[in-house]
């Protein structure tokens, strides 16, 4: 159970955003358009400038310029500046940043303090989240009497509490282990999009970010490199950077590119120099030799040795993951394939046939720099 | 007061408040605080310390610039003053660190019983004055004195206690509290997993204490320096040991050289510039062990509590004994003494007419007849020079520890940490010469201000002399405040105002509180600058304690310390126990505490 007036979703503007920290440059021209109601996440490795953008649009850091605009108004600019707690936002901290004085019901009841309702309905409020989080039986309880999940828990209370249109999330499971962050990654997505809110979340895990996003932003060396939804991310990436940010099995230099009608190209790859394999190419204007292949984990096929199909290959390692195995496959010095799925397990030095699904493989500039 | 490192219940190591080097930028803030530490202190001491080559700049001699002074300092009593301030002091932290680290260890990482008893009493000596501890040794071992009264010969320890012995003993006590919560401090951050690991990888109890010791070396280097400066700046102990004893320390022969007529302020300056000299090096070497110590970072979220040895039952009641027996000769003997001095009719009296029971001289103190030159009106005056002192220092600690851990790289931060780091190392008597001799410069009293021989400078005096102490004091817990516990609350809707009433300053209330109180009964019983800076006739307590011991008049004089220290420990106690009945629960739980 919750209130019935729900926050009106705000949009998020973000305009040639920039900032500076001394030489140092984290946010380079950002532009960003996040629509109202939409759950945003920004995947990017660690000083790619995520936090930094996070922040800004919290208030916390002043942009050093451009222009951040929330629910059409102007919070940041040349001569404006909103301070957070005009900003209307809730935010959940990846240490959890609770108060350490105050007790559960306390912790999640401060940002209710300064709104117009009675306390009754205040109280309410606070029960209703505590409900819904699962952690009514602790409301009287300190922080420093929680485990890392129950205090994530009550962060998220605390930032549902706010009853604001844009709620802002900083790597808010980082912290936790494996089992406690697919169930929290659930309860944040329900619990969220239930509260009709606008959600900007970072994250430096790919899988999290596909799981949570209705639209994904790869960020690298302060710059947005793509923004899309989860599907044309992973199956349109925009470079290299963004192809193995988001997970590739391999990659390997080609020897040689001939374009096709429908935007594949078929390239020879040094190991099987007489083969041809088909990939989506991307960009690939440039000399061949600056273009790499690049094969999704989902893109791989492991048959046992004997057919025609694919290549030879040698498993070198595998691990049952639950539902298959995981095979790490040494195609060729220049081409180790990791996180090679089956069904059935191939034990390690077994020599195998190794295909590629044209659908996930890419062909293009390999440029490690900026992305 | 020294930079006490002092761990805390909030989580985790310190964090950057902002993330990169920021551009350096004019700060008005920071400008005017600068300047208002500038006239603080910088100016008078700064002034006062020329006089040492160059007594012409302020007219006090004719010469520009003279080495003559220096050589004076180092001649006949004023060089035995420093020469015997440097090996007592040399001496006396060493004897205070091995101590302080005995008794950390037994505390912290033993079970030996009443521990939190013994780290009350290492705050209770951190509070007792020095010329208080020698008055009470004084009372007990003096001839016919109150030792004698119990049956006890001491006048083979009389003689001894009346030289370097008693004053190395009261002085150890004295620093013994400032080595013990540093080294406490870094010992609690030493997590088992360090032994753990060293025994589990073939070390046996040698090898592994040899291979822990250096995670802890900065904090017994710290506790080395702050020992020895606080030591080499002491006043109370060289005004009345020292000076009965005939020997002479260098805070005494400073005072000497200006209360002497005439006064001779360039071989005062020459000692006040030795003194400090002196006392940089150790507390500069602090601050960059400090630093450096950083990448050690044994203090984080994820060390877990220290496993204490279990000692057998006779072990546990020996450490016990031994850890009382500390405590009782650095806290008990003084406060014994002080109180058999102020109950004993006829102390130290060998005419025979023999010791009995008294309460003449707290009659004494409150009679009609020497009421007007009695304890009430010094008493009134100490505390309200303590709740000014106190609450002023206060508020301008807080915001200089909260720049010097802002971590923004700017000159202001720069200049302001070198400061502190400076002034820690001022004696009280240099800064009190200092005073006298910078606010009595005509240029200061006619074109600036004229406050000369008013009580105005004399509170200028004390809140300058607790400032820095009490800056680093607060930087400790100011750097362990989260930087997004602030955040989350401005993000959900708190102005300034409200985050810091509803989080920083729960999290810092202990300390604030504790601050105030260390600060507060600090000034009642102060006496370097109460001594040199008081204006005719409005003596603080301690002045006029010191003049009716120094007339023949100890038993009223130790009946007024005794009053004194009852009052200020009242003072604590009321202070606490309102801090317990008006906070919430939240307050009293998180944040720093005085009992680690």
């Amino acid at each position: 159970m919750h209130d019935s007036h729900l926050p009106e979703p705000v949009g998020v503007v973000l305009e040639q955003l920039r900032k500076e920290f001394g030489e140092k440059v984290a946010l380079d021209g950002v532009d960003l358009t996040i629509e109202p109601g939409s759950f945003v996440v920004l995947l990017g490795p660690s000083g790619s400038g995520k936090t930094t953008l996070l922040r800004c649009v919290a208030g916390i850091e002043r942009p050093s310029s451009g222009v951040i605009t929330i629910n059409d108004v102007c919070v940041a600019g040349p001569r404006t500046f909103v301070q957070p707690e005009k900003r209307k936002t809730a935010m959940v901290f990846q240490d959890y940043a609770l108060w350490p004085h105050l007790t559960v019901r306390k912790n999640i009841a401060f940002p209710l303090a300064s709104s117009s309702r009675l306390k009754e309905r205040r109280d309410q409020r606070v029960d209703d989240l505590l409900e819904r989080v699962g952690i009514a039986h602790l409301a009287s309880r300190y922080p420093n009497e929680l485990s890392g999940g129950e205090q994530q828990r009550v962060a998220l209370a605390r930032a549902l509490a706010a009853d604001v249109g844009l709620i802002l999330f900083d790597e808010p499971l980082s912290n936790l282990d494996a089992d406690r962050r697919e169930q929290l990654r659930i309860e944040i997505a329900t619990l969220t999009r239930e509260a009709g809110a606008t959600a900007i979340y970072i994250t430096h895990d790919q899988s999290e970010a596909f799981a949570l996003a209705d639209r994904v932003g790869v960020l690298n060396h302060g710059s947005l490199v793509q923004f899309d939804t989860p599907e044309n991310i992973y199956r349109h990436p925009k470079n290299a950077f963004v192809t193995r940010f988001t997970g590739v099995a391999g990659e390997c230099p080609i020897l040689a590119a001939k374009a096709m009608d429908d935007g594949y190209f078929d390239v020879s790859l040094p190991f099987a120099p007489l083969h041809f394999f088909r990939a989506l190419g991307v960009d690939c204007h440039g000399d061949v030799s600056s273009l790499h292949f690049f094969v999704r984990a989902s893109g791989v096929l492991l048959n046992a040795p004997g057919g025609d199909e694919g290549v030879c290959g040698e498993v070198i390692d595998v691990a049952f993951n639950g539902r298959g195995y995981e095979h790490v496959v040494k195609v060729d010095d220049r081409m180790v394939l990791t996180k090679v799925f089956s069904v059935r397990r191939f034990e390690r030095n077994a020599k195998v046939k190794v295909s590629f699904d044209p659908s996930a493989c890419f062909v293009m500039p390999a440029q490690r720099s900026k992305g | 007061m020294a930079d006490l490192t002092i761990s805390t219940t909030v989580a985790a190591a310190p964090v950057s408040r902002q993330r990169g080097p920021a551009k350096s930028r004019f700060s008005l803030g920071g400008t005017a605080i600068w300047i208002v530490l500038f006239l603080l202190i910088v100016a008078p001491v700064g002034c006062f310390l020329i006089l040492a080559v160059s007594p012409h700049v302020f007219q006090q001699g004719s010469q520009w610039f003279t080495l003559t002074f220096i050589h004076q300092a180092f001649e006949g009593y004023t060089g035995q003053g420093i020469f015997n301030s440097l090996w007592v002091s040399s001496l006396v932290s060493f004897l205070a660190v091995s101590t302080a680290t005995t008794l950390a260890w037994l505390v912290h990482r033993t079970n030996i019983g009443a521990r939190r008893l013994w780290s009350v009493s290492m705050w209770l000596l951190l509070l007792m004055p020095t010329w208080m501890m020698t008055l009470g040794w004084t009372d007990l071992l003096q001839p016919y004195g109150a030792a004698h009264a119990m049956g006890l010969n001491t006048n083979w320890l009389y003689g001894e206690f009346f030289g370097p012995l008693g004053i190395i003993i009261v002085l150890t006590s004295s620093a013994l509290p400032f080595a013990y919560f540093i080294v406490s401090a870094g010992m609690q951050g030493l997590g088992p997993e360090f032994e753990d690991a060293a025994r589990i990888h073939g070390a046996g109890r040698t090898r592994t204490f040899a291979t822990v010791l250096p995670i802890i070396a900065p904090a017994l280097l710290s506790a080395i320096a702050i020992s020895f400066a606080e030591t080499m700046s002491d006043f109370g102990v060289a005004f009345t040991l020292g000076y009965h004893a005939h020997f002479p320390l260098a805070t005494y022969t400073l005072f000497s050289a200006i209360s002497n007529f005439p006064a001779n302020f360039s071989v005062a300056a020459v000692i006040a510039v030795v003194l400090i000299l002196l006392t940089i090096p150790p507390i500069a070497l602090q601050s960059v062990v400090m630093r450096r110590s950083k990448s050690y970072a044994v203090l984080s979220g994820r060390t877990r509590a220290p496993r204490r040895r279990e000692f057998g039952r006779r072990s546990r009641y020996l450490a016990s004994a031994g850890v009382g027996l500390v405590v009782f000769v650095g806290l008990g003997v003084p406060i014994i003494g002080a109180l058999i001095g102020s109950f004993v009719q006829n102390l130290g009296d060998d005419s025979g007419a023999g010791v009995h029971f008294t309460l003449s001289y707290y009659a004494q103190v409150i009679h009609p007849s020497i009421v007007d030159n009695g304890l009430a009106s010094p008493l009134l005056l100490s505390n309200q020079l303590g709740l000014v002192v106190a609450s002023g220092t206060g508020v301008m600690a807080i915001i200089l520890a909260r720049r010097l851990v802002a971590n923004h790289g700017g000159w202001s931060q720069r200049i302001t940490d070198i400061f502190l780091l400076g002034s820690v190392a001022v004696p009280g008597v240099v800064l009190g010469v200092g005073y006298i001799f910078f606010y009595n410069l005509s240029f200061i009293t006619h074109h600036v201000v004229d406050i000369y021989k008013t009580l105005p400078l004399l509170m200028l005096g004390l809140v300058a002399s607790a400032l820095p102490g009490q800056t680093r004091f607060m930087a400790g817990p100011v750097s362990q405040l989260q930087p997004s516990l602030s955040e989350a609350a401005r993000v959900h809707g708190a102005t300034r105002f409200r985050t810091w009433r509803t989080t920083n300053m729960p999290l810092m209330s202990r300390v604030l509180v504790w601050g105030w109180l260390l600060t507060f009964t600090k000034t009642i019983s102060e006496l370097a600058i109460s001594q040199i800076l008081y204006p005719p006739s409005q003596e603080p307590a301690s002045v006029t304690i010191q003049s009716y011991l120094a007339n023949f008049q100890s038993g009223t004089g130790t009946a007024m310390t005794v009053l004194t220290l009852v009052e200020m420990f009242g003072v604590i106690g009321l202070a606490l126990g309102i801090y317990r009945l008006v906070t919430p629960e939240g307050w009293r739980r998180t944040g720093w505490s005085v009992v680690n």
